[in-house]
């Protein structure tokens, strides 16, 4: 094993000692005050910024970022909801598939597929042990 | 002195050509190689089924990986990789890769992963493999999703759980988790036009877990600047390291009022889809990997895991490891990734006796 360098000796004796300062500051209740107050001011400026401009864009009766922000804040919440009964409706599909050898009246009728009026799919409960 | 002076101008060489390599994203090591299949798809995310000829044990292992880095940290470069040390020891492996979420994604809740992604990713892995279970292995955060699904459904068809630096105690994550914690910052102030937590925020989460790092990582560098093998090494992991994917909005505030704020998964106060969920509900059998030098999930915050978990048949492996050296690495290689095989294949049964029940 060669012996590292001089300069890199130097760096991790100053590195040992800078170290556990470093580590210190950050969890201190200053630091955590000062990136907050700078995260929510870069947060501010950037909803000022975004307000002046989507008045300029609105004075010429056109959309603004945010609008078409907020439309793919809704197309996508929308996509979700059709991801998430797509992937119910897979699961139910196999369910039924996958019971059947086992299955007593072999003939019964599968479960209806969902008719999307509910976001949420149903649920398995969680299961308590007995005495718990 | 000669071969000295020979050896520095050689060094400085190697140093100037892997230094215009480096800046220029030149060479870049190949990563996530291993070949594969992707099996099952929906929004971004993708059931990857890696190809293997020689599987030896059944049921198949479904990776379910973290959703706020990429993947390919299990299949770092060829011969340092942790899937395909599972696929030499005769497992069928399938991995469950969130892709990189969007705007579609900013509405994603927990429950979404816990309750529809890895329920129709199981169901699918069976469908495949023609098993009746599966094994599950978790990684980072992964482990946390593949927790509160085996919680929320104890019926579910898998045989055990494996997680990795995966954390319950979530109050020892690092300086910016404890500025979300404690109320100072809200998700919605870091939030991009997106809807999702953009991925230089989780960076800048992890670069302020070890401010000084940050600067040696450079300063190692340029010591080993010369060194062809150090140099794609550093590449392939802190390219990784740098790599973060968004992590959608509407998940991101469900962890921080759940897991920082109320510190659910430790204090028992976890609900999901309207339920009560409980770690003690977890009774398969269960191995926890943990690394007592991981600075992104301390020991601290992933120690407790062993106790909460109700498993009569559980294990904990505590290994002198950092957050990567558990999957990638010779720590890996030589202790973890053996130890975790050795436990899934003790779980497990050749394919001749699996097939022939």
């Amino acid at each position: 094993m060669t012996e590292s360098p001089l300069w890199r000796q130097a760096y991790d004796a100053a590195e040992r000692r800078v170290t556990p300062h470093a580590d210190r500051l950050v969890r201190t209740p200053s630091f955590a005050v000062g990136t907050a107050v700078l995260r929510r001011a870069q947060a501010l400026a950037r909803s000022s910024a975004e307000g002046v401009t989507a008045r300029a864009w609105h004075l010429l009766n056109l959309p603004a970022g945010s609008d078409v922000s907020r439309l793919r804040t809704q197309i996508g919440a929308l996509d979700r909801e059709v991801r998430r009964l797509t992937v119910q409706l897979e699961l139910e599909r196999r369910r039924p598939a996958a019971r059947q050898p086992d299955a007593e009246e072999p003939h019964a009728e599968p479960a209806d597929p969902p008719d999307g009026a509910g976001p949420r799919p149903a649920r398995r409960r969680t299961q308590r042990p007995a005495g718990a | 002195m000669l071969d000295r002076v020979r050896r520095d101008v050689e060094r400085n060489a190697r140093r100037a050509r892997n230094g215009i390599r480096l800046a220029a994203g030149a060479d870049r090591p190949g990563v996530g190689q291993t070949p594969k299949d992707v099996v099952w798809q929906r929004g971004r995310t993708q059931l990857w089924h890696y190809r293997n000829d020689d599987v030896r044990h059944s049921p198949p292992l479904l990776v379910v990986f973290s959703l706020i880095s990429r993947s390919y940290i299990l299949d770092l470069t060829p011969g340092n990789s942790f899937v395909e040390q599972l696929l030499a020891a005769g497992f069928d492996v399938y991995l469950l890769d969130w892709g990189e979420p969007d705007d579609r994604d900013a509405q994603n809740q927990l429950e979404d992963y816990v309750d529809d992604y890895i329920p129709a990713a199981v169901a699918r892995v069976l469908e495949r493999s023609g098993t009746e279970e599966l094994t599950m292995v978790g990684y980072c955060f992964g482990g946390d999703l593949a927790l509160l699904h085996a919680a929320h459904h104890p019926d579910a068809p898998v045989r055990s759980l494996t997680v990795l630096a995966t954390p319950v105690d979530f109050r020892h994550l690092g300086p910016l988790a404890d500025v979300f914690a404690s109320g100072r910052l809200d998700v919605d102030d870091v939030v991009d036009s997106a809807g999702n937590v953009p991925p230089q925020v989780v960076l800048q989460g992890f670069k302020a877990l070890t401010p000084v790092a940050e600067v040696t990582r450079y300063v190692t560098l340029w010591e080993r600047l010369w060194d062809d093998q150090y140099v794609a090494a550093y590449q392939a992991m802190t390219g990784w390291s740098d790599d973060h994917v968004p992590f959608p909005g509407a998940a991101a505030r469900q962890t921080v009022r759940m897991l920082l704020r109320d510190n659910g998964l430790l204090t028992d106060r976890l609900v999901l889809g309207g339920d009560t969920v409980h770690l003690r509900d977890v009774t398969l059998p269960f191995l926890t990997v943990r690394a007592t030098r991981d600075h992104i999930v301390p020991t601290a915050a992933t120690a407790p895991l062993i106790d909460l978990v109700g498993s009569a048949d559980k294990h904990e492996l505590a290994l002198d490891a950092g957050h990567m050296g558990l999957v990638v690495g010779r720590t890996a290689a030589r202790t973890t990734v053996p130890t975790i095989i050795d436990f899934l294949r003790r779980r497990s049964d050749d394919v001749g006796r699996a097939s022939a029940s």
